[in-house]
């Protein structure tokens, strides 16, 4: 039915999805920018130490409902959220959640790569030096291991004081994934990461985010719908604000419960 | 062969782009005529009155040789007073208005005022200070004559600093505050970094604006014939000196008058041109 359909051996199965833990509940989300309501009461579940994908088309509220998760939204003062997001059980909508507690779990990568004007090793040490005391060597090995995760340290192992800014795009969009790691967050964020980027920096970015699944709990809003089908155990679909199917690959892609999911990965529309 | 009959609307549309590039050119080369002959003039009569004198001696009374090293000395020292007193006060509420401030009403209002502060003639504000220091001390001093200067570049620091901080795109602040960095330590480390050279033009912009300016200077430090390092004294400095001279009838004077402004335009060029080589604006992909 979908040329889109390609057979990942690690690919979770419902079955398997299923006994995972939830990480992150998302309970009657509504989300406004301004009087706009932009999210209509969303509901679903991130399992833990797993991939999930938000697909849709463009302002369906997929970036919108990741920026939430990190309360990102909060530096636009017209922007609002109600209901309850849950990150093990615990609501971090509620005012009185920590916001740099929040950051510290839950960290997020950005659709254009943002490195920092400095060197590619402070990139990644001076996230880290906030939340951590360390010696000299402790930093190195944290940061040689955040470079190492996210597929950049052989690139750059001999260059760590050169500036950030001299890497190519997809080299950077490495590091700052590297950055967020460094922290070891639960649960990474990716907002569209390769939608910038050629297709062998992807293809090195997806390497990545399958490698590291059992690691971290991703969740990725991503425009490319081979992209949800190729790396994601769970995918959402989302539609003018709401969220109107979430299921595991097969569900999704091959046996869609919806006629708009079934219409918008056959690629009728979106 | 004859050539084709020209279609009128692209005949017309020819004429009038040629009368416009006429116009334009004829703007451009009218504006630049008066630049370079007032610039041609300071080169010529200055360069002529260029000597190792000027450098080493102080201004001497009229008829007798003499230099401008007191009035430099004095300049430099209450140009440096400015800096001290503008540059971190501007900086900071450039931050305030471009990371905390943003649109709020408290913000816009401090624009608006900035503003008016940065078109106000020179000469109200040495009025100001010479009501403010100059009256309540007592006497003309290098310190109000700073404090004059520092009035004129904090309003240029507050603009561009704003301007540089804003254009740095609000991705990069996301971007720490998403790692759970404090806000301060994501405008400190992260967006500084990365507005720096834009602030840094800003700042000398300012600071070859304030080495011309004279009236702010007239009321405050005043003048001073002799050497004097005591910034609570009347001090020498070129614009002043550049002014009495000019105005005054002997011609070795004249042509103090002439290498002073030959000095101060050159060292504004070499600023100008030193922040168009070394702080070119990096972009930011």
């Amino acid at each position: 039915m979908s040329a889109l359909i390609t057979d990942r051996p690690a690919q979770t199965g419902s079955q398997d999805l299923a006994q995972r833990p939830t990480k992150v509940s998302v309970r009657n989300l509504e989300f406004f920018y301004g009087k706009t309501r932009a999210l209509h009461g969303v509901n679903f579940d991130v399992p833990a130490n797993a991939i999930t994908a938000l697909i849709g088309p463009s302002g369906c509220g997929k970036s919108t409902l990741l920026r939430t998760f990190n309360r990102m939204f909060e530096l636009y003062p017209e922007q609002k959220a109600t209901g309850e997001i849950q990150l093990d059980g615990e609501n971090i909508l509620a005012s009185n959640y920590s916001l740099a507690n929040l950051r510290a779990r839950i960290g997020m990568v950005f659709q254009k790569p943002t490195p920092f004007a400095m060197s590619i090793f402070e990139n990644v040490a001076f996230p880290l030096r906030h939340y951590e005391k360390l010696s000299k060597a402790e930093m190195q090995e944290r940061v040689e291991i955040a470079l190492t995760q996210a597929a950049l340290w052989n690139e750059v192992k001999d260059k760590l004081d050169r500036s950030a800014l001299a890497l190519s795009g997809g080299q950077q969009q490495r590091l700052c994934i590297a950055r967020t790691l460094a922290v070891r967050p639960e649960v990474v964020l990716l907002d569209e990461p390769t939608s910038a980027l050629d297709p062998q920096s992807t293809a090195r970015i997806e390497e990545f985010v399958l490698e590291q699944a059992r690691n971290f709990t991703f969740v990725i809003v991503t425009h490319n719908l081979q992209q949800a089908a190729r790396i994601a155990d769970q995918t959402a679909f989302m539609l003018n604000g709401d969220l109107v199917e979430v299921g595991p690959h097969e569900q999704m892609f091959i046996h869609p419960h919806d006629p708009r999911t079934r219409d918008y990965v056959t690629g009728r529309f979106g | 062969m004859s050539r084709q009959p020209m279609n009128p609307i692209v005949r017309r549309r020819q004429i009038t782009n040629a009368i416009a590039l006429v116009l334009a050119t004829g703007a451009t080369l009218f504006g630049l005529l008066w630049l370079v002959w007032i610039l041609w003039t300071t080169v010529t009569q200055g360069a002529s009155a260029l000597s190792p004198a000027l450098f080493t001696q102080m201004t001497p009374p009229p008829g007798e040789e003499g230099g401008l090293l007191n009035a430099f000395y004095g300049s430099a020292v209450m140009i440096l007073l400015a800096i001290v007193v503008g540059t971190p006060i501007g900086i900071l509420a450039g931050t305030y208005l471009s990371e905390f401030g943003k649109t709020s009403v408290l913000a816009e209002t401090i624009r608006f005022i900035n503003d008016i502060l940065l078109s106000a003639p020179s000469i109200v504000v040495g009025l100001f200070i010479y009501e403010l220091v100059v009256t309540t001390t007592g006497h003309f001093s290098g310190y109000a004559g700073g404090l004059a200067l520092g009035m004129i570049l904090l309003p240029v620091v507050v603009r561009t600093t704003d301007e540089a901080l804003r254009l740095i795109p609000n991705q990069l602040r996301e971007a720490g505050l998403a790692l759970g960095l404090p806000q301060w330590k994501v405008v400190g480390y992260v967006i500084y970094r990365s507005a720096s050279t834009g602030i840094a033009t800003g700042v000398l912009l300012g600071v070859a604006r304030i080495s011309g300016e004279t009236a702010p200077l007239l009321f405050t430090a005043l003048n001073n014939q002799y050497w004097s390092t005591d910034l609570s004294a009347p001090m020498a400095n070129v614009p002043v000196v550049i002014f009495q001279y000019a105005m005054s009838p002997y011609d070795s004077w004249h042509a103090l008058a002439w290498a002073g402004a030959f000095v101060v335009t050159a060292f504004v060029l070499a600023l100008s041109i030193a922040v168009r080589l070394f702080l070119r604006p990096r972009s930011f992909k």
